[in-house]
């Protein structure tokens, strides 16, 4: 796999051990991980949500439609948070 | 002030062990910890030699807390805010109510971490704990060479720990492994790193030795010196590159050879607590013995919420007001937050002070002192091994 980018046909998924969850004192999206908290801004958290065996282009299509925006100009910011999720072993790529 | 909320419990669901390591930061006086009872009066303050508590069954575990205990203890901590919880001691598994307390974390929405030595996860304990929801498992070694690990644990593990650790891959729970380092393990970091990789590890700890506990005790045998810390840390950081994206490595620095002190629990009171075998509640799983005038709440006698809140031992060094100078006036106050308070009472004898590891504390040459005694020939390489609290049985 090329580390500067993601193929429109990987499929992120969360890894193994990574939780998706509802912080309940703040109401803030969280991914819970061994001995770590990461909060999640919004955007992100429309991307892991959909990290569900989709491929990044579904993903990408999906949000597109969703948000009824141009899904070239939406690839790069999923690619870019996916990545840097990706670095720190939060989700990885199948 | 303004209180902030909890993010992780440490639950030391038992102080029983069936390894001896010298350098375990579990109270080296059982018996403080473990044969005073929860006055709900008072709190409790220093050692009471009272009896323990007998359980429903007619029969004690040193005072442990029952399953039910537990289970509200971490209702609470849910309640709290508390995102995740770390099942420790002593060896959890010693509690064979261990899946019961994993399950209930997980109705609640914790993040559930076991720390082990997995000497009792045979099969049967390791499904219970996967179907309970355990989301992960550190799994302690001490060396990567069966002789010297079991030397060092003091009991025949090694081999049992390897197998332990592929049944954990099997199951299909993310495996971290920890090691603590110290003077007789340390030359060996490249190769524990390389069990790590063979043992198909996501994550790997290497922690240098902080001297609480029996390790306080043993700092004479368990200190490494100048020149193998700044071996280490080569070994350390090139693993860690080689590795990058394939397992993550945490290298915890040995804070005697650093020149500023650790962010300890980053601040008093801010973001974790522990909850001990009998129901003390505290800001540092250390606190216990390292500072005997604190005065410990205790969950039989008053709820979480309380006593994270309100409770004089969580707000006796939370914020910057209590801090003393060098610290009061120092740009990196909210940077380190003075350092450890452990540290400072077993140093210094009194908690307050500054962290004794920085620089600028007058007391550093308390430090430099065990450090100069480390690298003179006269030094020990004997250790006490950990003892286990001694079980009292009660027949009702």
């Amino acid at each position: 796999m090329d580390a500067t980018t993601i193929a429109d046909l990987a499929r992120p998924t969360l890894t193994q051990g990574v939780r998706l969850q509802i912080d309940s004192a703040t109401g803030k999206n969280v991914l819970l991980y061994p001995e770590g908290i990461v909060e999640l801004n919004d955007t992100a958290h429309e991307i892991v949500s959909r990290c569900d065996g989709r491929t990044l282009g579904e993903i990408v299509q999906a949000l597109a439609e969703e948000y009824e925006t141009d899904a070239a100009a939406l690839a790069a910011d999923v690619r870019e948070i996916l990545m840097a999720l990706q670095h720190r072993k939060l989700v990885e790529l199948t | 002030m303004t209180v902030p909320r909890p993010y992780a419990l440490l639950a030391e669901v038992t102080y029983r062990c069936p390894l001896h390591c010298p350098y375990c930061s579990n109270p080296a006086d059982h018996c403080r910890a473990t044969a005073s009872v929860a006055d709900p009066e008072g709190g409790r303050r220093g050692a009471r030699p009272t009896m323990a508590l007998p359980t429903a069954h007619g029969v004690t575990n040193n005072g442990e807390l029952t399953t039910e205990e537990w289970k509200r203890v971490i209702q609470e901590a849910a309640a709290l805010g508390v995102l995740q919880i770390g099942f420790s001691g002593g060896e959890p598994l010693a509690r064979p109510d261990l899946a019961e307390l994993v399950h209930e974390a997980r109705e609640t929405k914790l993040y559930t971490n076991l720390v082990t030595s997995g000497i009792g996860l045979d099969d049967d304990r390791l499904r219970a704990l996967r179907d309970a929801g355990l989301d992960s498992i550190q799994l302690s070694f001490q060396s990567d060479k069966p002789n010297l690990a079991d030397e060092i644990a003091g009991a025949r593990a090694h081999e049992r720990k390897r197998s332990v650790a592929a049944k954990i891959r099997a199951s299909g729970i993310p495996l971290s492994l920890n090691f603590v380092i110290h003077r007789r393990n340390i030359d060996r970091l490249a190769q524990m790193i390389e069990l790590a990789e063979a043992l198909d590890a996501e994550r790997v700890e290497l922690a240098n030795v902080q001297f609480y506990g029996w390790a306080f005790r043993n700092r004479a045998a368990l200190l490494p010196t100048r020149e193998q810390v700044a071996r280490a840390r080569d070994v350390a950081t090139a693993a860690k590159a080689r590795l990058a994206g394939k397992i993550d490595i945490f290298y915890v620095l040995p804070d005697y050879y650093e020149t500023r002190p650790k962010p300890c629990l980053n601040g008093w009171g801010q973001r974790y607590l522990t909850v001990n075998p009998i129901g003390d509640v505290l800001p540092c799983p250390t606190a216990s013995s390292a500072i005997p005038d604190l005065r410990l709440e205790n969950v039989r006698a008053r709820d979480l919420d309380w006593i994270w809140r309100e409770s004089e031992s969580f707000n006796r060094f939370r914020g910057t007001e209590w801090m003393p100078e060098p610290c009061q006036s120092c740009p990196q106050r909210e940077i380190d937050f003075g350092g450890c308070r452990c540290q400072a009472a077993l140093l210094t004898g009194n908690a307050a002070n500054t962290d004794p590891v920085c620089e600028f504390s007058p007391d550093r040459a308390r430090v430099d002192a065990v450090l100069s005694e480390i690298h003179s020939c006269e030094h020990t390489d004997e250790w006490t091994y950990r003892t286990n609290p001694s079980a009292v049985a009660v027949s009702m």
